[in-house]
């Protein structure tokens, strides 16, 4: 379908430059661009415009795109910026637009912005994030990200993602069998700049509704992570996925104390091997009661490798933590093994599994949980 | 014990980029068996937040290294670090620890310059410091390799994730520069259940093993549980035998045991295989 596009852009150079642009970007006719608001509210219907860019930048961003919303009701509204602003966005999408794009942009980029906003892949407005935090390393959660990843996707056909903050050692690109060019250091260093569809491009698909945002490829680019951009990265990627999960390195740092903090739930994990895992998680879990007045609602238990695996044993590690257990995986180790070294998903390996029933126990409890604050 | 060297004692970091490599196990049994050889040890549980030193020997420290920090920032001239040291003794062998933090607040405040005295100053007293840490390049162990005489880098093979962190490990501990001596490759629970051969990971390390333990789940998960030591128990098991082995390396006295680590047998082939696609 050819996009009749209607240009409103504030600054005179920028009209002129955007204009050429839309121009020359393919399948787009551009029908009508103004350099005032009011002229494009009251006479742009005259063109029949399908698809509008807006600066937002001018005006107060909120009330222009209700208006335009009004005064076109069935057209795509893509806002246009010098900034990608996590914040307002979500103000933006429940005014009636569907995108964002940073300005000045190339035919290329405005043609994936287009692509990805015109079919139907708005920007998200409810996120929930969900960082998985262990106190010692080895305790199964890359395994579990992962293959709660797919379950969520394919159990509700929504866009998941999943960052890999695990800086120095992270381990998702292998569970996928990926060789990324675009990895958590390019995005952070982007991270100012980037509209949530270019961000979209640092993630690498792994299924039609999965992608990855895969770790550095060597434990110095550390370094090249700041903490305030890898927040913006996670709040630009809120926008693209209905369910956002976070790797981080284990133990308290800066990386897994600012993701825990920016995170809809924080899931601690650890490995049962009968040895001081249970003290260490009862001495991190007191910590976060410390912080967080809802702890209850904000942390989660998970505990992997349990044997006899069931309700029975849940309970008895509920009981000796003084914490609700949020789930219980059983000891699976040459599934996931394997299903690593090959670069495939437990889950698929073997679907009907312990393993496969105790990720989509858990996957339940979230998508039940999210349904339910989604229609609040 | 505990009497001013002239020279300064060796210190011996074991450092891994995986978790639960045996970092902990191995080197509580390396400051135990250098005891029992006569050595005067000290043993330092640089895994602040979770350290499990004191857990594997079920000490109860009354000072930790959050109460030392504290006394030697105040400069008090006649601090004796060696008295704020926490003992552990089985029959008749006794070593000295230095305990990590209780509190995840106070290790998140220990200090890498003043760990640094710390050890120097340990040096001074003991012939052996024997340094636990966590696996990743921290500031903190970064400092403390550099301090090193000897840096056990230790791996164990159980999924391809944990090789290729190995493998980075290995390259960048290698691209610090130390004396080539310096670093010893150790393979812990050799054969324990993957896919993977020993082989195909020294092809890819383009290293052999220095050293290789044993897989043995039941000894060693004993040994946490009692708080003995492997190489303390009476039970002589195979993993405490090559535990031995391996210090007999170390402090160069004669081989007592026959060394279990067979000569790893790397192909004349490079390592073309699936593990390389890798790090293409
Ligand atoms: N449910 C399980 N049962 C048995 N073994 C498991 C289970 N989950 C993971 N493992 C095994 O435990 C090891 C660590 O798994 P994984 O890499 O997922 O943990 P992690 O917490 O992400 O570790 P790291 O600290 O290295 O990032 C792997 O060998 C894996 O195969
Ligand atoms: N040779 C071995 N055979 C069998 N089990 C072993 C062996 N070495 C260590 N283990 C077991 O592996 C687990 C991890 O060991 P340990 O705690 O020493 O590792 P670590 O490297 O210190 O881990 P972390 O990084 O989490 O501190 C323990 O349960 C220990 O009993
Ligand atoms: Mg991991
Ligand atoms: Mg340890």
């Amino acid at each position: 379908m050819a996009h009749n596009v209607l240009l409103y852009e504030s600054n005179r150079i920028m009209l002129g430059t955007l204009s050429n642009v839309i121009k020359s970007a393919p399948n787009c006719n551009l029908v009508a661009s103004y350099q005032s608001h009011t002229d494009a509210l009251g006479q742009g219907k005259v063109f029949n415009p399908n698809l509008l860019l807006i600066d937002v930048e001018s005006q107060d961003a909120t009330w222009l795109i209700t208006e335009f919303r009004k005064a076109f009701p069935s057209a795509i509204i893509i806002c246009m910026g010098e900034r990608w602003q996590a914040d307002s966005a979500s103000h933006l999408v429940q005014a009636g637009a569907s995108g964002y794009i940073i300005k000045p942009f190339s035919a290329v980029e405005l043609k994936d912005t287009i692509d990805t906003f015109a079919k139907g892949g708005g920007l998200e407005t409810s996120c929930k994030v969900m960082t998985f935090f262990s106190p010692k390393g080895k305790s199964g959660k890359t395994t579990l990200i992962a293959n709660l990843a797919m379950s969520l996707a394919r159990k509700t056909n929504e866009p998941v993602g999943i960052i890999d903050a695990d800086l120095q050692f992270g381990d998702m690109a292998v569970f996928f069998n990926l060789n990324p060019s675009n990895t958590i250091v390019e995005a952070a260093r982007d991270a100012d700049f980037l509209a949530p569809v270019s961000l979209q491009s640092f993630f690498v698909p792994v299924t039609d509704n999965v992608s990855v945002l895969c770790g550095t490829r060597n434990p110095s680019l550390i370094d090249r992570v700041a903490i305030k951009d890898f927040e913006t990265v996670v709040n630009s990627a809120r926008s693209l996925f209905k369910y956002l999960l976070i790797d981080v390195p284990a133990g308290f740092n800066p990386t897994s104390i600012s993701a825990a903090e920016i995170a809809d739930v924080t899931y601690l994990v650890a490995m049962n091997n009968d040895g001081f895992e249970k003290q260490h998680i009862r001495k991190a879990i007191s910590l976060f009661e410390e912080d967080w007045p809802d702890v209850k609602d904000r942390l989660k238990v998970v505990f992997t490798r349990v044997e006899p695996y069931g309700a029975e044993k849940s309970s008895e590690l509920e009981n000796q933590l003084g914490f609700p257990m949020e789930g219980i995986l059983p000891n699976e180790y040459m599934l996931v093994s394997k299903a690593a070294d090959n670069g495939r998903m437990a889950l698929d390996i073997a679907s009907d599994s312990r393993l496969s029933d105790a990720i989509s126990h858990l996957a339940d409890k979230i998508i039940r949980h999210q349904v339910r604050r989604d229609t609040l | 014990m505990a009497e001013e060297n002239l020279i300064n004692g060796v210190v011996i970091t074991f450092f891994s980029t995986a978790s639960a490599v045996g970092k902990t196990l191995i080197s509580v049994n390396m400051a135990s068996e250098l005891a029992r050889e006569g050595y005067s040890v000290c043993l330092l549980d640089m895994d602040l937040q979770f350290g499990d030193v004191s857990n594997y020997l079920k000490l109860n420290p009354i000072y930790t290294m959050a109460d030392i920090q504290r006394m030697m920032q105040a400069e008090n001239s006649d601090f004796k670090i060696y008295e704020f040291l926490t003992e552990y003794e089985h029959r008749g062998v006794a070593f000295h620890v230095l305990p990590a933090p209780l509190q995840l607040s106070e290790a998140y405040n220990i200090e890498p310059e003043i760990v640094e005295s710390m050890v120097r100053d340990l040096q001074r007293y003991y012939d052996y410091i024997i340094v636990d840490t966590t696996s990743m390049f921290s500031t903190l162990n970064m400092r403390l390799l550099d301090l090193s005489t000897i840096v056990t880098f230790l791996g164990i093979v159980d999924f391809i994730p944990t090789i290729k962190n190995m493998k980075i490990g290995n390259d960048t501990l290698r691209s610090l520069g130390y004396d080539s001596n310096k670093i010893r490759l150790v393979l812990n629970r050799s054969d324990a259940k993957s896919q993977i051969s020993r082989a195909d990971v020294e092809n890819l390390l383009e290293e052999r093993f220095y050293h290789i333990l044993p897989n043995d789940f039941r000894s060693a998960s004993t040994s946490i549980k009692t708080g003995v030591p492997l190489v303390l128990s009476p039970d002589d098991s195979e993993l405490a035998r090559a535990l031995r082995s391996l210090v007999s390396l170390y402090t160069n006295k004669p081989v007592e045991y026959e060394s279990i680590a067979e000569p790893g047998d790397i192909s004349e082939e490079k390592s073309g295989g699936w593990l390389s696609k890798l790090f293409n």
